[in-house]
């Protein structure tokens, strides 16, 4: 036993006080005078037991708890060898079943070399040795706990599939941190990997081991040249089948310049063949223009002709969903006719536009199949008849989009329809001591106002003052007004805009960047809300349903095998899922909508590009160089043992005394109070 | 409100013991209003048919005179009794704990019970003793007796002898008492039960009521001490260390034993025993005269 602070030993003379109290205090005494003593005995042994042990378990009591509390600050401890002193170890194999892993040596894949290599490993384990197999992608699966049964673990290794993820060393490394902290214990770390350079975190130090961790690595296969369809950019939806242009980009790694044939597919079939060049360790494109998608979503698909030992980077798998152009239905009272007339122009300015404006006046719009509008835009509403606002509400919150341009007219309502806004009134430029506002605050990172370059040039002469309520504020006028404020309704969004279409109220109908603000609007709502990608990674996550509001209704994903992915329960109440490999996914969200989702792999794995030499050996050296530092440091006992310390021990102990202390002090004031409590109920 | 005045702590902070006599007896005259049991002097309590050898000066006259038969008209207290008071005042009686002296308290009783037996025109002696006999005043239903009691009654004081023999005092306190009527003793009879009834039975020896008080202090009863306490004797000067469980078991095991042969032997001898507890009102000490003095009827 050792003592850090032998000198906090001397408080243990505080344990005069209780024996002050206790015994030498009661021996000082004034005599209380009694009017007759024939019923005391004098009992020399009495008195004398009395006054040295009448409280003797408090006194014992207290005067523990100021030894305890003395021996706490002296902060003592006992040295205790390590489990690593013991021989004790955990091995830890980390078998990588990225997607890189399919590549083939020698025609055997490198998942299956790397088992093999596992197995090896796990049979050099010391019998009695505790050991986990992981299994090392995007994210690291532990195949078992930390067992000593090598069958267990032998079977753990067999039962790792191909993955389609990106190898990432730094969730490996942040697992054996953790798994250092806890179990503390030395870790043996195999780490059975093709070791490829894009697996490593942003910076080396994500790769830092702690002290007792030892990293084997074994390196499967090597640098390979690999061509790769590193990317496809095709329109998500599709409205003119001629005009449709799909770009491929083929990427060639370790490679020499070559040509390659590229094809693209659609829903199985051929429909387009082209050559490529790309350049040695570069980078070719190749377009085809004109898809004969039918309507609907279609499964499509690049491919090339590589012949490299990673064929399943050789294709390229994307969705596109052909539909006819979207209605936008633009409900007028007919009072500021321009308003429609700025809008209309503005949208469909583009040749290409996929929007068709129709406008319908208030009382005939209440009745309309709003399921056939992938936009509604009300402008300056000022009364409308109720069933026109309910319907517009159930169009919403089924996902539907509505734009409201609040002019001055609509200042008659006390709130914005649909978006549940208070309107405070109207305010005038000119009244308030100014000419005109600007736009003060925009938030740039919205895609609708991306890129209306802050309003730049834009005055607003008057505008009616929008309460910002639980929307969310996109930009506001230079004295702080809400001018355009979003706001998530079920399923869809409505955008309210608190000044007029046209060029009554502002200027910004004459300005260039009210294009762009018209149709970023409207693609933006028109895809209700922010719209749901179709083509994305491995394991990236796709949504199920917005919020709380549709726990309980069923979602539905179906894999590229066409099998459900959800459990029920996930089906009811997940917010989103995750695509695990690579393939289409037939995805039914919350709300109803059916979208096919086209999942790829990591492009960074097709480069075999090996982590080098001396990274690996530093790497390695992380966990064991700590090791080596703090070596010369320690000596004798300290080398042989590490400390223990015993603190929270004496404190548990310091508790239950003082508890005691306190239940055997309550008891004898108990004692003392009871005559004269007795004596009160009298 | 009346309990409020029969406490001993108010009464001990008025100055004139006739006035405290007054007030604990009024006070406690107005509440005994529901108890039609307890009366005084000249206050009616029934009639009763005529009998032959009955004193015809009871006969109610108005009665026969309407109903041709004879009645006698009874009141309660009419018969004078020969009241004579004992006070200890002895060095034990001057321990109070609770703001009022032992003595203090006797001399409360004393005071109250003299004034009682005046209002029923008793004849009412006083005998004030420790060892020996301090102040004796002879009974009598004179006009000014109450005064001279009442004064006799406020200068007993507790003196500084120390008395240690319970029964010396006693043997010469029948030689006071000649004549038969209600002797009351108020003492704490700090001494074996068996040699206090020895000791205060031959002031029954003519035929006379004894009444015993015994006085004690709360602290006397049940002592409240923290820890080991040295106590002091104080008629002996004795000095003993004495802790909390003694005081707390054995002591009071002792105490009630104590009190309980007292007043077994009391009873034994066909002595009224009454235990005054200084910390409690009076009135239940005055409603044990009353009782024994009722029943003299």
């Amino acid at each position: 036993m050792g003592l850090f602070a032998p000198w906090f030993l001397a408080g243990a003379l505080a344990v005069g006080l209780p024996v002050w109290l206790h015994l030498l205090k009661r021996s000082n005494q004034d005599p209380k005078l009694f009017p007759s003593l024939m019923f005391f005995e004098h009992r020399e042994t009495s008195s004398v037991q009395h006054r040295k042990l009448d409280f003797i378990t408090l006194f014992i009591l207290r005067t523990l708890m100021l030894l305890l509390l003395a021996l706490l600050f002296a902060q003592p401890f006992i040295r205790r060898s390590t489990p690593a002193q013991r021989g004790e170890r955990l091995t830890v194999v980390a078998v990588d079943r990225s997607f890189s892993m399919r590549t083939t040596e020698g025609g055997t894949s490198r998942l299956d070399l790397a088992k093999t290599e596992a197995a090896k490993v796990l049979s050099g384990i010391p019998g009695g040795t505790k050991g986990q197999v992981v299994a090392l992608s995007g994210v690291l699966e532990a195949m078992t706990q930390q067992v000593a049964d090598p069958n267990e673990l032998r079977a753990a290794v067999t039962a790792i599939k191909e993955g389609d993820s990106r190898a990432d060393f730094g969730v490996l490394a942040r697992y054996l941190r953790t798994l250092r902290e806890q179990a503390d214990i030395p870790l043996e770390v195999h780490v059975i990997s093709d070791m490829q350079k894009s697996a490593m975190p942003p910076g080396f130090t994500d790769l830092r081991l702690d002290n007792g961790t030892k990293l084997v690595l074994h390196p499967i296969g090597k640098a390979q040249p690999n061509w790769s369809v590193e990317g496809v950019n095709a329109p998500q939806r599709i409205y003119d089948t001629k005009t449709v242009h799909v770009a491929a980009t083929i990427a060639g790694f370790n490679a020499p310049a070559s040509t390659r044939n590229v094809t693209l597919m659609l829903n199985g079939k051929v429909v387009g063949s082209k050559q490529v060049q790309v350049a040695e360790n570069g980078r070719g494109s190749v377009e085809f223009i004109g898809l004969e998608a039918s309507y609907g979503f279609n499964k499509c698909e690049i491919r090339i002709d590589a012949s490299d030992t990673l064929a399943a980077d050789d294709h390229f798998a994307f969705a596109v969903e052909r539909t006819d152009p979207k209605r936008v239905l633009f409900i007028d009272d007919g009072l500021h006719s321009k308003s429609q007339r700025f809008f209309t122009a503005a949208l469909t300015s583009d040749p290409d536009s996929e929007f068709a404006v129709e406008s319908l006046r208030p009382e005939v719009a209440a009745n309309a199949d709003y399921s056939k509008y992938a936009v509604v835009v009300l402008s300056e509403p000022a009364n409308l008849p109720s069933n026109l606002i309910n319907a517009l509400q159930k169009y919403v919150e089924r996902g539907g989009g509505l734009f409201e341009a609040l002019g001055v007219g609509s200042a008659v309502l006390n709130k914005a329809p649909v978006i549940d806004l208070p309107i405070q009134g109207t305010k005038l430029a000119a009244s308030s001591g100014n000419r005109f506002w600007t736009v003060g605050d925009v938030d740039q990172n919205h895609a609708v106002l991306k890129n209306v370059e802050r309003f730049e040039g834009v005055k607003f002469y008057q505008a009616v003052t929008l309460g910002a309520g639980e929307g969310q504020v996109l930009a506001r006028l230079s004295d702080g007004t809400p001018l355009v404020v979003e706001r998530r309704v079920g399923e869809g969004f409505v955008m309210a805009y608190a000044a007029s279409l046209d060029d009554r109220q502002n200027d910004f109908s004459n300005k260039p960047i009210y294009v762009p603000f018209v149709q970023e609007t409207v693609k933006y709502l028109g895809g209700g809300g922010v719209s749901q990608p179709v083509n994305l990674g491995v394991d990236s996550y796709v949504e199920l349903r917005a919020g709380t509001q549709q726990q309980g209704v069923s979602a539905e994903v179906l894999d590229p095998d066409g099998q459900r992915v959800l459990s029920i329960e996930q089906a009811a109440s997940a917010p989103n899922f995750v695509l695990s490999r690579e393939g289409f996914f037939d995805v039914k969200n919350a709300a109803g909508r059916r979208t096919l989702v086209a999942a790829h792999a990591d492009r960074r794995e097709s480069d075999l590009t090996v982590m080098d030499k001396e990274t690996q050996e530093i790497w390695a050296a992380t966990g064991s160089e700590v090791e080596a530092a703090q070596g010369p440091v320690e000596s004798g006992l300290n080398a042989a043992s590490t400390p223990w310390s015993l603190a929270p021990y004496i404190l548990v102990l310091l508790l239950i005394v003082a508890l005691a202390e306190s239940v055997f002090a309550n008891r004898y004031l108990r004692s003392s109070i009871r005559p004269e409590e007795t004596m009160t109920k009298v | 409100m009346i309990q409020r005045f029969l406490d001993p702590a108010v009464l001990a902070g008025i100055s004139s013991l006739d006035l405290v006599a007054k007030t604990v007896v009024d006070g406690f005259i107005s509440g005994l209003h529901e108890s039609p049991d307890f009366g005084f002097s000249q206050e009616f309590a029934e009639y009763r048919q005529y009998m032959p050898g009955d004193d015809l000066r009871h006969v109610d006259w108005n009665v026969f005179a309407r109903s041709d038969k004879m009645f006698l008209k009874r009141f309660k207290g009419e018969t004078n009794t020969l009241v004579t008071v004992l006070i200890d005042a002895s060095r034990s009686m001057k321990y109070g704990s609770r703001g009022i002296e032992k003595l203090e308290y006797a001399r409360f009783l004393a005071a109250s019970v003299v004034y009682l037996a005046h209002l029923q025109r008793d004849a009412t002696g006083l005998i004030v003793f420790d060892e020996e006999v301090r102040n004796f005043v002879q009974p009598s239903s004179r006009q000014g007796q109450m005064m001279r009691l009442m004064h006799a009654i406020d200068q007993a004081e507790a003196g500084d002898q120390k008395r240690t023999d319970f029964v010396r005092p006693f043997s010469h306190l029948a030689d006071f008492l000649r004549k038969r009527g209600l002797v009351i003793a108020i003492s704490d009879f700090w001494d074996d039960p068996e040699t206090v009834i020895r000791a205060v039975s031959p002031l029954r020896a003519r035929g006379s009521e004894l009444v015993l008080f015994h006085v004690l202090d709360p602290e006397e009863l049940q002592p409240k001490i923290k820890g080991s306490v040295l106590f002091e004797d104080l008629e002996s000067g004795h000095k003993m260390q004495v802790s909390a469980d003694y005081a707390g078991r054995e002591y009071k095991e002792k105490m009630t034993a104590h009190l309980e042969a007292i007043k077994k032997k009391a009873e034994g001898s066909g002595i009224e025993y009454f235990l005054c507890d200084t910390s409690k009102p009076l009135d239940e000490s005055l409603r044990r005269y009353l009782a024994i003095r009722t029943g003299r009827l």
